[in-house]
């Protein structure tokens, strides 16, 4: 009996002191400390005179997501109130994948930058749709004016957004897209959209490719992601309408190369056995990029070929530099993170919002790839 | 006077060893209760209760099944992967234009098939039940990829979707059928005859055998039993989701051993507590979901878990070690 008294107190302790662990490691949020009140008058006041001192941008960007920023905000004008203490929830994909990391480094610089308390949460990996829609569930119960969620998936999101709606919390939707056919059924809905625009991307891309190959024109290819996937599908539209538009340019190609390295390199070399004559490839992202410029040059056949990328990963603003790929298209994470946050205020404060806004994208090319030097 | 002693001694050694367990694991819950109160204002609010009851559901209907294959002395490695296969079969069938009843049975009958595989193959070869389940997982896990050929089924019909976010008054189904299930549950391994040879199988097996039992009939029932209760809960996740993935339920098995374990069921097989299981699942709910009111980052949450499961481990592995010499198969040594 002794022993088992022993045990439980020992169990007792552990557990409390996972809760009080839990208690002490809630992310810093406002600066006015004021945690389950937010709506402290006087700390909220506080924090107005501090923060508009550092008005109105970060000096954390670099000139060119400076830029992007500038046309983002017009694009959200007129701009909500800022500094108002406001709980903005952020639900992203997973902490396991670096780019959701960055994203969560991006909202929680715009919180502060806006002076806004932005709390981010996450599933434990990718694929974990189930825990993804716990973990909304569980934010609903707290008391965020609005919640930016990026789903796993289109449906798994979906009851948790009903509950939100019913109880009043703005629901954003950044990037991946939640079903609103299947909201409507569940009776739910969204009250704010942002992502980058896919066809955009392509299309931009092809522009660029098209300008180069002037009047001559000449065969070019695509190489997508994995068939189905929405930027895979998107930006591949974007840059065949491009195409098919221009004079003299031929798309003979259009094979799925899965994001894979590996695959993307055989893809090209495949492609440029049959179309020796190649001008120009796009590549759905960077990496496939990468991969075809590397087959290319295996060949001995790079010169005088095209190569496109998209994302900008930072081996692409290498390879940009030193003129082994041709360009690809940028988007900033800290700007787009800023969007969906000053989105959620315009919302939270009944503003009017445009039905979707768009990251604003830049092309970096070997013309202007000096002017990214800072970019992070 | 020394009998009097002795006596006294008796009773608190019983208290302790049969109602201990469970009452330790009320406290413990009744602390985070407090605790999580006390620290966030949003944890005990009726919203926020119900999602834990919810989102516990799915876990008490898993781990159900499991206390009766690990108290029969086994495990069963497979319950997540055929969560996944049964959910994907039903979607499959759906998609193929059957009703939502057909097609809620057959992923069932799919439950009850891989667990009849299982069952069969531990009992008759007598095998390693960590290994022919850990077969079992692959296999459903790569059956309910071919059959969606990776890409995961969507929208199903309401009557479907209701199994999972449907209403009864202020509960929904899936709180209904965990509630239900676990009176069900409980019933059967305490009182029935099925569920005092399932406990003899895991105490003391060769017993059994000699007061001429089939074995083999009742541990493939138990294995099947926990496929249909994987199967309820393919069912659970797939109309909650609205979606059929062949990667759903990854780790679910380990939660229900977790969950199991922590609740008193014996590792080693004999001893069996339903009323441990479904408060244990409680008990790991309320701290997946405290962990997210209270807005701690993914990061330590998973460090969280993963301390509570060792810690429910090792709390097992010593409870285990003491009662060795007294483990009895009776079906007195359940408590409900």
């Amino acid at each position: 009996m002794k022993e088992t008294m022993k045990k439980m107190v020992v169990f007792m302790l552990l557990f409390s002191l996972v809760a009080f662990a839990a208690g002490c490691g809630s992310p810093s949020s406002a600066p006015a400390g004021e945690e389950e009140n937010g709506a402290d008058p006087a700390a909220t006041e506080e924090m107005n005179e501090e923060e508009l001192e550092k008005e109105p941008t970060g000096p954390v960007l670099s000139s060119k997501a400076q830029e992007l920023e500038q046309v983002l905000m017009e694009q959200l004008l007129p701009l909500p109130e800022f500094n108002t203490g406001e709980k903005i929830g952020a639900l992203i994909i997973t902490l396991a994948n670096p780019y959701w990391v960055s994203m969560k480094e991006g909202y929680e610089k715009a919180g502060e930058e806006l002076g806004i308390e932005v709390t981010v949460m996450a599933a434990p990996t990718e694929g974990d749709t189930k825990s993804q829609l716990e973990t909304l569930d569980a934010m609903v119960a707290r008391d965020y004016a609005a919640i930016v969620a990026s789903p796993i998936e289109p449906f798994n999101l979906v009851p948790g957004v009903v509950k939100a709606n019913k109880k009043g919390i703005k629901i954003i939707n950044l990037g991946p897209p939640i079903s609103e056919e299947a909201l409507e059924e569940a009776g739910g809905y969204l009250d704010g959209k942002i992502t980058v625009n896919f066809e955009e991307q392509g299309s931009m891309a092809a522009e660029y490719i098209v300008e180069k190959l002037g009047t001559e024109g000449g065969k070019v290819a695509i190489i997508q992601g994995i068939p189905g996937a929405g930027q895979s599908e998107g930006r591949t539209a974007g840059a065949k309408k491009v195409f098919e538009a221009a004079e003299n340019v031929e798309i003979v190609s259009i094979q799925p190369g899965n994001w894979d390295r590996n695959t993307a390199y055989n893809v090209a070399s495949n492609i440029l056995q049959a179309h020796p004559d190649i001008r120009a490839i796009f590549c759905c992202n960077d990496v496939m990029a990468l991969a075809a410029a590397d087959a290319l040059e295996a060949a001995g056949k790079r010169e005088g070929v095209i190569i496109f990328g998209v994302d900008f990963i930072s081996e692409a603003h290498e390879a940009i530099k030193e003129g082994r790929l041709d360009g690809s298209i940028a988007y900033s994470m800290p700007v787009y993170a800023k969007a969906a946050m000053i989105l959620a205020l315009k919302i939270v404060q009944g503003h009017d919002v445009p039905d979707e806004v768009y990251s604003p994208l830049l092309l970096v090319s070997k013309e202007n790839v000096a002017e990214f030097e800072d970019w992070e | 006077m020394q009998g009097n002693v002795k006596v006294n001694w008796l009773k608190i050694k019983l208290l302790s060893s049969y109602i201990l367990p469970q009452l330790l694991l009320i406290l413990v819950m009744l602390v985070m209760v407090i605790l999580l109160s006390v620290t966030s204002p949003f944890f005990f609010t009726w919203d926020n209760l119900r999602n834990i009851f919810d989102h516990s559901s799915l876990y008490i209907i898993l781990a159900l099944g499991m206390t009766f294959v690990i108290s029969s002395g086994g495990i069963d490695l497979s319950v997540g992967a055929v969560a996944a296969l049964s959910g994907v079969c039903m979607a499959a069938a759906m998609q193929g234009g059957a009703g939502a009843g057909i097609s809620i049975l057959g992923g069932l009958i799919v439950g009850g098939l891989m667990g009849a595989a299982n069952g069969t193959i531990i009992s008759f070869l007598k095998i390693n039940p960590f290994i022919v389940t850990l077969g079992v997982m692959s296999l459903s896990r790569g059956l309910a990829l071919i059959i969606t050929g990776g890409i995961p089924i969507y929208g199903f019909p309401r009557a479907f979707t209701w199994w999972g976010s449907g209403h009864i008054g202020p509960f929904n189904p899936p709180m209904l059928l965990a509630a239900l299930l676990t009176l069900l549950a409980a019933v059967v391994l305490n009182m029935s005859r099925f569920g005092y040879y399932t406990l003899s199988l895991g105490g003391n097996e060769e017993a059994l055998r000699r007061s001429g039992v089939s074995i083999h009939f009742y541990r493939i029932l138990v294995y099947i039993l926990c496929g249909v209760a994987a199967a309820l809960g393919g069912l659970i996740v797939t109309a909650r989701l609205n979606t059929a993935e062949p990667l759903a339920g990854w780790m679910l098995e380990m939660d229900s051993i977790a969950a199991v374990v922590l609740g008193g069921t014996s590792m080693k097989g004999g001893r069996g507590s339903i009323a441990g299981t479904v408060i244990a699942c409680l008990l790991l709910g309320m701290l997946r979901n405290g962990l997210v009111v209270l807005s701690i980052p993914s990061y330590y949450q998973q460090l969280v878990i993963g301390i509570i499961i060792l810690v429910a481990v090792i709390f097992a592995e010593v409870r285990s070690r003491k009662g060795l010499a007294g483990t009895n198969i009776k079906g007195g040594s359940t408590s409900q």
